[in-house]
């Protein structure tokens, strides 16, 4: 395999980071604060009509001979206590927003679908009819359109028009689907409504201008729903993310930037490829205060530095003496002991025994070991810095006090030898220190000329080599990791084994107060590890030890492991400078390449993440997100685990089973979208293809959106009520009184009686 | 003017006695009514409804809250990572996350207890103890 040197020159990771230009980054949009409170109208006159489009987002109010409706506002009312006043204050809709602790304590009259507080529902009307200007006294003198969910229960209606006909007195009221209106207000005669709202959407096959309620279908997604899921996936996706986001935020997020996708099976596919996240991956940053460090001046930067690298100098000033020291009590050590173990050497033995007990060994094998571990310790001490270049030169030879024995020397002189001893000690540890380094160093270079000769000579077999060597590392490593994990899990075999270990480890420490406590125990046949009255573990501090005997030492550990690390890295390299076929793709650092990891580039993007930067760390990355969670309307249960069918499928059965021929494809030249999430980016393209695919070859198909998605159900009613069949259906005050709450005339737009 | 002063005169548009309603008019105590509660009494009503074949006579076109809410999906969902949102093709054993791939898996399988829950939770499948 021909190796080209581009793969080799892409080693170089960051100066390829570097080459990303940044990305662009969105500020987290939020809701701005309300300035002015709601206005008044001034134009407000009786007996023109007055649709109130109560939504569950937004509530929309006008007289009908306004083009839109005069006021728009949220659907939320606040019960706010003011405690300097201790008055409580009832704030609705966009006055909301005027002040923050106003905001907190908001609530909605819907739960869910449905209105749950009719309180709630009352103050909106009180503040509707106040903001419209309604000044007659006792009544209010305007026929009442209103909108309605299908299916509405008997309850809601019968509570809103008791609010109507007894709390406002107004002579007529009418109430229609709000999607049934939308789809008047663009003309449509026979079509498919599919409206998207807050909590709910709703699929209803129109012929002739009427709503065949009867195959109408609720699928229980909306707008809300959407912000609720994106809202939990963030806060699963950021756990720590500084902030807390907003159902406001989250919303902006959805609108901004969350599009349906045409192909979503494939879209997601190479959504995290490099190249597709770097044109679809969305950069957002939570808006927080930049903490700024005081700048030092060039001066005191200099000094700081001088300071630090002083202290440091005597710090290791210090850690070499006590190496040196340490080094010359092990050699003295070691000293003493080759002495006696020459002289046991060929003794009996008895005699050995006896000598390595008073020297507090246990027995011939405990002494050896010992030995091997001193002289193991005693090298690598002579390979540590000692300071071995900085000896006093000149007084190689000068100890003349040493050899001299004490008695013919005066006190001073005993004080002098005492010094020379030790200087002559450390002089000479320095020494060998010095041949012992020298010697190892020559070791090395032999083995690398051997290595370099074995490479020249032979160069398959040494790369062979070289790559088993690297394997059996990798392997070990791989290995121990798998250990590690198994004994994370107190089932697994390696747990179990341990624990074992353990179990044997605590009796053989105790082995001749065990066998009669077992004896025991098998006579107090109910005592558990919990009560048994000859566990006497714990009563003596060195039952204790145990725990640190077969506990994993982690710095050891960790050493141990960055050992091995250097080792694969050096093997690494020298496959990559030698082995045409070993390549940076093949290397254990590119493993851990951000390029390669799916987790990185869904979390962070296509760019690196550094976990410094407070700017980086008040980011989100908006990627799979921006199409899955529109898709959820097509795919409920599969996305969000609502166990009902998508718009496709409910809409394909809506035509093909419970239309008559003639009608079925009357009502696909008008696929009709409206509500709130009708605003979403390429829903006709997706509707078309998706419809194209169940519908005949040929058939006749259309999809289109409301001209305003939101606003168009308010100038449905508003169109409608000029109308002779508006005339028709209201229910007068009269009827009311007469016939009860229930009744209801059914109309084009309405719900049936039920 | 203070912001106070506003707030106060705002709500007083709503809260006040307002001329255009019937002074005779009281608010009914207690129309505050739980979703679930509304529910149950819609259901109550429709059965009691069905049960009268004089009074299902009046009304031809039985469509209520219940009768159009939407069917089950007939088609097999597909799989996606719970952790990702990529296509998955495989399950966690231990926890029933969807997972996309072996690095994905390192994450489902060090999960904190109680994590995994929570993504199970975005598409109803967890564990509801009642």
């Amino acid at each position: 395999m021909p190796v080209s040197s581009n793969s080799k020159s892409g080693r170089y990771n960051h100066s390829r980071d570097e080459d990303l230009p940044p990305q662009k980054v969105y500020p987290l949009r939020d809701l701005a604060p309300t300035t002015q409170p709601e206005y008044i109208s001034t134009d407000y006159s009786e007996n023109v009509p007055i649709a109130i489009d109560l939504g569950k987002s937004e509530t929309r109010v006008g007289l009908v001979n306004g083009a839109m409706p005069s006021h728009r506002f949220p659907t939320i009312v606040s019960r706010y206590r003011d405690r300097k006043l201790t008055k409580t204050l009832t704030i609705v809709g966009n006055d909301i927003y005027l002040e923050p602790s106003v905001k907190s304590s908001s609530k909605s009259p819907f739960d869910g679908n449905l209105v749950t507080n009719w309180d709630y529902v009352e103050s909106i009307l009180d503040y509707s009819l106040a903001h419209l200007g309604v000044s007659s006294s006792g009544f209010v003198n305007n026929p009442i359109l209103l909108t309605e969910i299908v299916g509405a229960p008997q309850s809601h209606r019968r509570n809103m028009y008791q609010l109507l006909f007894e709390a406002y007195q107004v002579p007529k009221v009418v109430s229609g689907i709000d999607s049934l209106f939308s789809f008047y207000a663009n003309s449509g005669r026979d079509g498919l409504v599919i409206g998207t709202g807050h909590e709910a959407t709703h699929i209803i096959p129109v012929l002739d201008g009427k709503g065949i309620l009867n195959e109408c279908k609720r699928i229980d997604w909306g707008g809300n729903s959407a912000v609720n899921y994106l809202q939990r996936s963030l806060n699963l996706k950021y756990p720590y993310f500084p902030s807390k986001f907003t159902n406001s935020q989250i919303d902006y997020l959805i609108k901004d930037h969350c599009y349906i996708s045409t192909d979503f099976d494939q879209e997601m596919r190479s959504y995290l490829d490099m190249d597709v996240l770097e044109q679809k991956d969305v950069c957002v940053e939570a808006p927080f205060t930049e903490v700024i460090k005081p700048q030092k001046t060039e001066e005191e930067l200099r000094l700081e530095t001088e300071k630090r690298k002083e202290s440091g100098r005597l710090l290791q000033e210090m850690a070499r003496k006590k190496r040196l020291e340490k080094l010359v009590q092990k050699e003295q050590e070691f000293e003493y002991f080759s002495k006696i173990r020459n002289e046991i050497a060929n003794t009996s033995k008895k005699h050995i025994l006896n000598t390595l007990i008073t020297e507090g060994f246990d027995d011939e094998a405990d002494f050896k070991k010992y030995m091997t571990n001193l002289e193991k310790s005693l090298k690598r001490a002579r390979n540590q810095d000692v300071g071995e270049d900085e000896g006093p030169a000149a007084e190689t030879n000068n100890f003349p006090l040493v050899d001299i024995p004490d008695d013919q020397l005066d006190e001073d002189e005993i004080k002098e030898k005492r010094k020379q001893r030790l200087m002559k000690s450390n002089f000479e540890a320095r020494q060998r220190a010095k041949e012992e380094k020298l010697a190892e160093q020559k070791r090395k270079e032999e083995e690398e000329l051997k290595d370099k000769r074995f490479r020249e000579t032979d160069l398959n077999g040494w790369i062979a080599e070289k790559r088993s060597q690297l394997q059996v590392i990798l392997n070990k490593k791989k290995e121990r990791k798998k250990l590690k994990e198994e004994l994370n899990n107190r089932k697994s075999h390696a747990a179990q084994q341990r624990m074992k270990n353990i179990a044997s480890l605590a009796s053989d420490d105790k082995n001749g107060v065990d066998s009669i406590n077992s004896n025991r125990r098998r006579r107090n046949q109910n005592a558990t590890i919990d009560n048994d009255p000859n566990d006497t573990f714990g009563a003596n501090d060195d039952d204790w030890a145990i725990y640190r005997d077969i506990g994993e030492n982690a710095e050891q550990e960790s050493e141990f492991e960055e050992e091995e690390d250097t080792k694969i890295l050096k093997i690494e390299q020298e496959l990559l400078e030698y082995d045409p076929n070993f390549t940076v793709e093949d290397t254990m650092a590119n493993n851990f390449n951000w390029r390669n990891s799916v987790v990185h580039k869904f979390l962070r993007g296509p760019r690196p993440f550094n976990q410094e930067d407070s700017h980086e760390q008040h980011r989100i990355h908006l990627n799979v997100e921006r199409i899955k969670v529109p898709e959820i309307m097509f795919q409920p249960s599969s996305i969000a685990g609502i166990d009902q069918a998508g718009i496709i499928e409910i809409s394909e059965n809506i035509i093909w089973n419970r239309l008559s021929d003639e009608k079925r494809y009357e009502v696909c030249k008008d696929i009709f979208i409206t509500g709130g999430q009708g605003y979403f980016q390429n829903f006709e393209e997706r509707l078309y293809t998706e419809f194209r695919s169940f519908l005949p070859v040929g058939t006749e198909l259309k999809i289109r959106k409301a001209e305003n998605p939101t606003l168009d159900a308010w100038r449905g009613m508003s169109l409608w009520s000029k109308t002779p069949e508006c005339e028709k259906s209201y229910i007068s005050k009269q009827d009311y009184e007469e016939m009860g709450p229930d009744y209801i005339k059914e109309h084009n737009l309405g719900n049936f009686a039920n | 003017m203070s912001l106070v002063i506003d707030l106060v005169e705002i709500s007083d548009l709503t809260t006040r006695p307002q001329v255009f309603k019937n002074p005779n008019w009281r608010s009914p105590t207690r129309r505050h009514k739980p979703l679930k509660n509304l529910l149950s009494d819609e259901q109550k009503r429709i059965n009691l409804l069905n049960q009268d074949p004089d009074k299902k006579a009046n009304f031809p076109n039985n469509v209520n809250y219940f009768s159009i809410q939407a069917p089950p999906s007939l088609k097999p969902g597909k799989n996606y990572c719970d952790i990702t949102g990529l296509p998955s093709n495989y399950k966690a054993p231990s926890s029933g996350l969807k997972f996309y791939n072996l690095e994905v898996y390192e994450i489902v399988k060090n999960m904190t207890a109680g994590i995994d829950q929570q993504y199970l939770a975005l598409r109803n499948a967890n564990v509801v103890l009642r």
